[in-house]
């Protein structure tokens, strides 16, 4: 069996464990078979989806575009670790495999601290934006008296403590830990913001709502406990 | 060959909740289109999809050893991949964050997320690929077929084919060969 037949039976979980071992480490050093079982996996993707389902995206009849596509695979596989552990990015190409990025995917999976990067502060980022996200009373639990006349906002006592100027209007909470931040972070959910603003003190500041960046930061940096 | 496993992927994840990158290197290239397709359908939106397969596999990372093989592994993810996109939880600081922003720096923009011009597959594509496995020889496609969209163990397929396991082995590494070199804009060979 030659090397691309033993990816294509690793691909399909049929190789023992000794076998599998030996495949993943040929895998490891050789640029090609990468390709060959990122080739499998748009295949096996196209198989999985009905013909008679699929959506128009582009109309296209140059069928060299497949082979950046089939490139694609690999790059944006690499590019994922690299973006959680949020390491340098300017030698990194999306469009090419190249084999500093699989180096640095490699040093970056078995970092120890990479592993407990992840677990301490990523994983509680994400839980905490998903919180804020899907549970309405998250936003409430902040347990405190802010007072945001300094910077023109108003707050409305309903249920969700809304602060509120002209058409801005935002939820907040503060962590007391500061859930491994450095920098301000942003996401965009739906037509509102979520904005995650460290302070000097080592507490986080979470703004939900339709607020721009500078509003918020401007609010974070002037909240009177 | 065939390990006595329930789940094709079983040995794989074990090697990564041993902490096995290469392990780990290689589901995330098996599935990584099969997420991105499912979230594109979902999202309608390159970008949204790209962030949220990123997110699914960070989760998938994460979370690997609550992973129980009580269901396929990609039912699993998928699950995880459409919980994210229900919440369109759509990291627009993904691309700052990369160059750590400040907050003194607040030159900024939120990124749109226009629909694709381009994407990984687009519908002509496929078909054409559908259209060409209804090309390849009987025996190629049978056992190409039965692999790829019944799922059958290569240990199935021989008993369903009454063809020695090796011979389906090779059956579905040269299916895939011929797809690749048709996709790749060879001849039409089906080895």
């Amino acid at each position: 069996m030659d090397n691309k037949e033993k990816i294509s039976a690793l691909f399909d979980g049929e190789l023992s464990d000794v076998d599998t071992a030996e495949a993943l480490n040929e895998l490891q050093a050789n640029v090609n078979l990468q390709k060959i079982a990122a080739d499998y996996a748009l295949i096996h993707s196209a198989m999985q989806q009905d013909d008679s389902k699929l959506t128009s995206i582009k109309s296209q009849k140059n069928p060299k575009h497949f082979n950046i596509w089939l490139t694609n695979g690999i790059t944006a596989a690499a590019s994922i670790l690299i973006t959680v552990l949020i390491l340098n990015q300017s030698s990194f190409s999306r469009m090419s495999v190249n084999s500093e990025a699989q180096d640095m995917l490699s040093i970056a999976i078995n970092s120890t601290e990479a592993k407990s990067l992840i677990d301490s502060s990523e994983n509680n980022l994400v839980d905490h934006v998903l919180n804020v996200i899907n549970d309405p009373n998250y936003m409430n639990s902040t347990g405190q008296n802010i007072d945001l006349k300094n910077v023109g906002f108003a707050i409305q006592n309903d249920k969700r403590r809304t602060f509120t100027r002209g058409k801005e209007n935002f939820t907040l909470r503060i962590e007391k830990k500061n859930l491994g931040l450095k920098n301000v972070r942003y996401w965009k959910h739906n037509n509102k913001m979520i904005y995650l603003v460290p302070l000097a003190d080592g507490t986080v500041v979470t703004i939900y709502g339709n607020v721009d960046t500078q509003s918020a930061i401007e609010i974070a940096r002037n909240i009177k406990k | 060959m065939k390990t006595n496993v329930q789940n094709e992927d079983d040995l794989l994840i074990q090697k990564v909740k041993n902490g096995d990158e290469g392990a780990f290197k290689f589901l995330m290239t098996k599935y990584y289109p099969r997420v991105y397709a499912s979230l594109f359908a979902y999202t309608k939106s390159r970008e949204d999809s790209e962030d949220l397969t990123q997110l699914t596999f960070i989760k998938v990372w994460q979370k690997i050893d609550s992973f129980r093989g009580d269901s396929a592994f990609f039912t699993w993810i998928y699950r995880i991949a459409i919980n994210l996109a229900k919440n369109h939880f759509v990291s627009s600081s993904s691309k700052k964050d990369k160059v750590n922003i400040s907050s003194d720096d607040l030159e900024f923009d939120i990124p749109s997320y226009d629909n694709p011009e381009s994407s990984l597959m687009h519908k002509e594509s496929l078909q054409k690929i559908h259209s060409f496995v209804k090309t390849l020889p009987e025996s190629l496609k049978t056992a190409f077929t039965l692999r790829e969209v019944d799922g059958k163990s290569y240990e199935e397929i021989s008993v369903i084919t009454d063809t020695p396991i090796g011979t389906v082995r090779s059956r579905i590494f040269r299916a895939r060969e011929s797809i690749i070199n048709f996709i790749n804009g060879g001849d039409e060979d089906h080895g």
